[in-house]
């Protein structure tokens, strides 16, 4: 397209360049600076040469296989577990109106930050939570709780369970969105019918016909949640072992350590942690080549019924369990935020009181300023490049190339704990003292490829043929922008806000590290206090940090209804 | 004639004695002035650092992550600027290393008179750094007239930090001491030493736990149990524990803490099997009643917690019979630090009954007093009566028999965080 | 004896169906149709055509109401579910399924079996269709009239025992729509099945042969074929 040379346009066009930037140097820069040290070289501390003592001290540490099982053993059982349940799901209600339903129950819980689902996970299976309370003493007969080993337990189930139900949102939504697009959508459910016509039942033709080629769009968002399990550190801060912990664990505290010679150490274990989830990717390459070969035979062998019956009673049953899983931690949160005296085994406190949420509320003024104000201007930033970005795509007449849309999830896919910790040496090489903008520009990281996420569909839909009347009447490319695009967009802008907006408040490493532990977020504060010494206190924290994303996501759905109704 | 010689003779030997009779009170006047003007010149000096501290700035550099502290050393502010015109500025630390840095680089940078610090709140690993690398001024705490209150010939901990002699370069300023508390409606039979305390959790097991080393809390459980268990060690062995570790002394005095947790973690809540990471946990499951005891260094936090439901009304704090391990917190002064005469008076002020009193009430902080009462008038003491109207738990079940412990010297404390990570840090 | 009633002539019998959408009538239709017959149902888009095919196959949306019944070789199957009908469809798209080979589209289709005889079934019947020796292709290699021919054999090696066509033709050029046309009414005839074919195209109706009903938004017509 040809376009005048005016300062819009020139803006537009270096937008794309703007993008790879902000993405690929802090990402690359901080894995340079987590690889120098890991191999020996760290100035401050006076070691100069390179090396491989932070790697000897690494495998000494008493643990360390534990360390590396756990958080390899983990993810994998997390992410496994989250996607055979999406498809079971998918199965089971494909052309039934519940999937709709299935979806607009769980798709709040995708924006809930790790953190406080921990939190809520944990007060339902702690043995003097919930789940404990209303089964006791009538089922169990305790009277004192029992000293069972959820949460914490050695094994990881726990962080397992939190991982996945946090997982299984998220993949379910893809695949919805992937069967929503005309096209494929179309073309799978008119391929579901062939089957069904062939004479096979629903799920066998769902199994055999569709998840074929669903899969292929689900690969990568896949191995995002692979990844990003491997290397999260909230939900097994929360919910974990701390004998060992798990390796993303304890490279934190590592890092955090006074001693500043552990440093080396956690370098050497942030390349370790690289490697763990390059394994795990490799390992979910290696089990699709595996199940390709084992299927070949199965899905031409003409069996058309497989006890479905059964496999969606099964899944019936999961669906509820989850559901009710997720209610009564949202019923225990609230409960706890309100009690007064509690005794175990009472399902209900003896008496409700406002003290929690009106002492917490007046002592979290500052973290709450700062969550919004840090929010707000990594998603105004965030949103203003990627419309940039995607108006430099139609300027251009293409789409940002394969590496590009690649770069975006760069930040996704490698384990943050890596690089974050080079950035903060960044920032210390570049002497940047302002906590707040190094904080806005390391959450800009993680919110950016969510933004760009949700946005490209929606402008890449707009008709290209509104602005090419446009620009036949005169009409210069900045107004068409601003006067013609955007009006158009204000829904799934206002969507996609809430979404980055989302995103930042859930925000722990980045927070933590960038500010240097001066600025506290609400969800910093959250994670800090659900290991601490007040159960209520920790309940009102973690609501408040699903209250935020709930009340912008109704901002962004209501304010188009009522302030932008069509004109004329 | 002759009688004359005699009466003259008499009256001469009258008015000698007389005379040498005169010279003995003037004399003792003598002494008595050179004692008094002993007294006087000590008063004579505490008098000059009252006038040269005057209207002085002093920056106090303390912890100041706790609101009600905070608070107090405001008011302490207050008083020293009525009674002194002193303009006290308390300089908000997250961790006391903030100021040791500080004046360590000062002095780097050859500053010599000036620093930035006058006052620091200060106590154990960060004293002994301080101490090491002759950042403060020496031999003054002695001078403080308060300083007498605190009995320091009978109590050798306050001029000990974590065994370190202070060598008057720290006053004490307050003091903690491990208290356990129990929810009394649960628990019968309250352990009051350590040996009932293992025969306690064997008899209740999943109900006792305490967090994982390097946490401060837990490390103070573990020199508690090491001291207690070598009780029966001859002196010149248990000394070793105020000493540098050895290899030789290791060998001596840890067997018996292995022992005894090895006897103990099959008992502990969880089985031994998962330790909490930080102290506060601790308080969060006597809230949760899955433990039934435990301890803590703030026992001021308990009436509170209760206050916010956090803990059941029925919890009581006490003391062991054995022994409580204590630490003194103190105030040290830099020796580069413009304001000393200010920065003493202000340590005076501290040291005094009125603020010690202020200090132990739960409701401004709840830290001891590091006062000896037996030292104090009568109309002094009545400053520490405890207030009527207060929690149950407030009051300490054997505060009075305490037996207070020193803390070890820190060189313990890394050898017993690493190998209680050896043996019990990977299950 | 056996009744000629229970003979095994194959038909596919459309006994009084009324579709209503929503409460209003869409169409009325009583049709037997006999093995190797095609039944042409024409008509404007919105007359009902789709949704008589979606009521055929048992997947009629919630907002249509139906009554009526439909028999399969004298088996009332109006409430059988969709994929127990053994009723084939042929939709103007091939729909191959693009994760499985050209002789997988087909194997898939076919009952179970030993494996050595389907795979002579499939290439037996890609022989008589010409596309001999393409067993191992990937359907998107395929042009559209290969695509259409694979699409057919997977239909009729699922044995089913009637068969709709859903504008079966309407993507292809003229040339390759006659002989797969062509193609298609002979394996009807061979294999006996009575086929329901909607369509668009007059020719394609002329070319079936069999009854043609013209469907418009109000009432139902017939034409004599």
């Amino acid at each position: 397209m040809i376009v005048a040379n005016t300062l819009f346009t020139r803006v537009v066009r270096n937008s794309p360049y703007l993008l790879i930037a902000l993405l690929v140097v802090p990402v690359l820069g901080g894995l340079l600076g987590v690889l120098l040290p890991a191999f020996g070289w760290f100035p401050a501390l006076g070691a100069h040469e390179f090396g491989l003592f932070g790697f000897v001290q690494l495998f000494q540490t008493p643990g360390i296989e534990r360390m590396v099982l756990l958080s390899f053993g983990t993810s994998l059982a997390s992410t496994l577990l989250a996607f055979i349940i999406t498809i079971l799901i998918l199965a089971s209600y494909f052309n039934s109106p519940w999937l709709k339903r299935i979806q607009r129950l769980l798709g709040p819980i995708l924006v809930i930050p790790h953190a406080a689902a921990a939190i809520a996970i944990g007060f339902l299976i702690t043995p003097s939570g919930f789940l404990s309370r209303l089964v006791s003493p009538w089922l169990t007969g305790w009277d004192t709780p029992p000293d069972w080993l959820l949460p914490h337990d050695p094994y990881g189930l726990s962080i397992i369970f939190g991982l996945t139900l946090k997982e299984l949102p998220f993949l379910l939504l893809i695949a919805l969105g992937v069967l929503a697009q005309p096209e494929i959508g179309k073309t799978l459910r008119a391929q579901h019918k062939v089957a069904s016509s062939l004479g096979y039942c629903p799920m066998t033709g769902f199994f055999k016909v569709i998840l074929p080629s669903l899969y292929g769009y689900m690969r990568l968002p896949l191995l995002a949640v692979l990844a990003y399990s491997s290397a999260s550190v909230e939900i097994p801060l929360i919910l974990g072992p701390n004998t060992p912990p798990t390796l993303a664990v304890a490279i934190m505290q590592w890092f955090n350590d006074v001693d500043l010679s552990l440093r080396i150490k956690a370098s050497s274990g942030a390349i370790l942690q690289i490697v763990i989830t390059l394994s795990l990717l490799g390992s979910w390459w290696l089990l699709e080549l595996f199940v390709k070969q084992c299927s070949a035979a199965f899905l031409i062998n003409g069996e058309r019924e497989y006890g479905g019956m059964l496999i969606k009673r099964l899944t019936d049953m999961i669906t509820i369990a989850m559901l009710t899983v997720i209610g009564l931690a949202l019923v225990a949160m609230v409960l706890w935020s309100f009690a007064g005296f509690w005794s175990y085994p009472d399902i209900l406190p003896q008496q409700l009181v406002s003290l929690h949420w009106t002492s917490a509320l007046l002592q979290m003024q500052t973290p709450l300023f700062n969550t919004l104000v840090i929010a707000i201007s990594t998603t105004l930033i965030a949103i203003a490049l990627t419309l940039l970005v995607l108006e430099a795509e139609q300027q251009n007449t293409k789409t940002i190339s394969a590496i590009s849309g690649f770069i975006i999830y760069l930040p996704l896919l490698i384990p943050s704990i890596a690089f974050l910790f080079g950035i903060v040496w960044l920032f210390e090489q570049v002497n940047s003292q302002h906590a707040y903008v190094n904080v806005v520009f390391s959450h800009l990281l993680f919110v950016l490829p969510y933004v760009f996420l949700s946005l490209a569909n929606s402008y890449r839909r707009l008709d290209p043929r509104f602005s090419s009347v446009a620009a036949s009447l005169g009409v210069p490319p900045s107004k068409i922008f601003w006067q013609l695009k955007l009006p158009l967009l204000i829904s799934p802008i206002l969507i996609a806000s809430a979404l980055g907006l989302a995103i930042s408040f859930s925000q722990y490493l980045p927070t933590l590290l960038s500010g240097a532990g001066r600025i506290n977020t609400i969800t910093t504060e959250a994670v800090t206090l659900a290991n601490g010494a007040s159960r209520r206190t920790s309940a009102v924290y973690a609501l408040m940090q699903m209250l935020l994303p709930a009340l912008f996501f109704i901002l962004a759905w209501a304010v188009p209804k009522f302030f932008f109704r069509k004109r004329g | 004639m002759r009688l004359s010689k005699c009466l003259n003779n008499y009256y001469r030997q009258l008015i000698i004695s007389l005379c040498l009779l005169s010279v003995i009170p003037l004399s003792s006047n003598v002494f008595a002035n050179e004692a008094s003007i002993e007294a006087k010149s000590t008063s004579r000096a505490w008098h000059n650092v009252e006038k040269r501290g005057t209207k002085q700035n002093v920056y106090f550099h303390a912890w100041g992550g706790d609101q009600q502290i905070n608070n107090y050393i405001q008011w302490v502010a207050d008083q020293v600027k009525q009674k002194y015109a002193i303009n006290l500025h308390h300089v908000k630390l997250t961790d006391t290393s903030e100021a040791v840095s500080r004046v360590l680089a000062e002095k780097a940078a050859d500053n010599h008179r000036n620093g930035q610090v006058d006052l620091v709140w200060i106590n154990g690993a960060n004293f002994a750094s301080m101490a090491k690398y002759q950042l403060l001024a020496a031999d003054w705490a002695g001078e403080l007239p308060n300083f007498e209150l605190t009995n320091p010939t009978n109590n050798p901990a306050m001029t000990r930090d974590f065994g370190v002699p202070t060598q008057g370069m720290e006053a004490p300023w307050g003091q903690a001491a491990l208290t356990f508390y129990f929810d009394s409606l649960k628990v019968n039979d309250v352990p009051q030493t350590l040996p009932e305390l293992l025969t306690w959790s064997e008899n209740h097991p999943g109900h006792f736990t305490y967090p994982k080393p390097p946490d401060f809390l837990g490390m103070s459980f573990l020199k508690y149990a090491l001291i207690i268990l070598n009780e029966q060690q001859p002196a010149n062995i248990k000394e070793k524990l105020y000493q540098d570790a050895t290899v030789e002394s290791q060998a001596q005095l840890l067997p018996s803490l292995w022992q005894f947790l090895d006897k103990l973690h099959p008992t502990l809540w969880r089985q031994g099997k998962h330790f909490v990471s930080n102290g506060l946990a601790l308080r969060r499951l006597m809230g949760d009643t899955e433990l039934q005891v435990s301890f803590t260094f703030s026992a001021a936090e308990i009436p509170s917690a209760i206050s916010r439901y956090d803990l059941p009304d029925s919890t009581r704090s006490y003391r062991m019979k054995d022994g409580s391990l204590s630490n003194i917190h103190f105030v040290a002064i830099p020796y580069n630090s413009p304001h000393i005469e200010g920065a003493k008076l202000v340590a005076n002020f501290l040291l005094s009954p009125e603020a010690q009193s202020r200090k132990q009430k739960t409701a401004v902080w709840g830290d001891s007093s590091v006062l000896d009462l037996s030292q104090l008038t009568a109309t002094q003491k009545t400053l520490f009566a405890a207030p009527k109207k207060q929690h149950l738990s407030a009051n300490i079940i054997n505060i009075d028999n305490t037996r207070l412990l020193g803390e070890l010297h820190p060189s313990w404390v890394k050898v017993i965080t690493e190998q209680w990570l050896t043996r019990y840090g990977v299950q | 004896m056996k009744s000629t009633l229970t003979q095994k002539t194959p038909s596919l019998n459309i006994s009084h169906l009324q579709l209503k959408q929503q409460g209003t009538p869409l169409l009325s239709l009583n049709e037997e149709v006999k093995g190797g017959e095609v039944l042409t149902i024409m008509g404007p888009s919105g007359s009902g055509k789709s949704t008589l095919l979606n009521w055929l196959v048992g997947m009629l949306p919630s907002d249509f109401t139906a009554t009526g019944e439909l028999y399969l070789n004298g088996q009332d199957i109006t409430n059988t579910a969709s994929h127990l009908r053994h009723i084939g469809l042929l939709y103007q798209d091939p729909l191959l399924f693009p994760h499985l080979t050209v002789a997988g589209n087909i194997a898939f289709a076919m009952p179970k079996g030993d494996k050595q005889t389907r795979r002579d079934e499939i290439s037996e019947a890609l022989n008589q269709v010409g596309l001999a020796g393409m067993e191992k292709r990937c359907p998107q290699h395929l042009s559209g009239g290969q695509q259409a021919r694979v699409a057919l054999l997977r239909v009729l090696l699922s044995k089913p025992k009637a068969i709709l066509l859903d504008e079966p033709f309407s993507k292809l050029d003229s040339q390759l729509r006659q002989e797969t046309r062509q193609l298609v009414f002979e394996q009807i005839q061979r294999y006996s099945l009575p086929a329901v074919m909607v369509t668009h195209d007059q020719s394609d109706a002329i070319a079936a042969q069999g009854k043609v009903i013209t469907l418009d938004t109000l009432s139902l017509n017939e034409v004599a074929s």
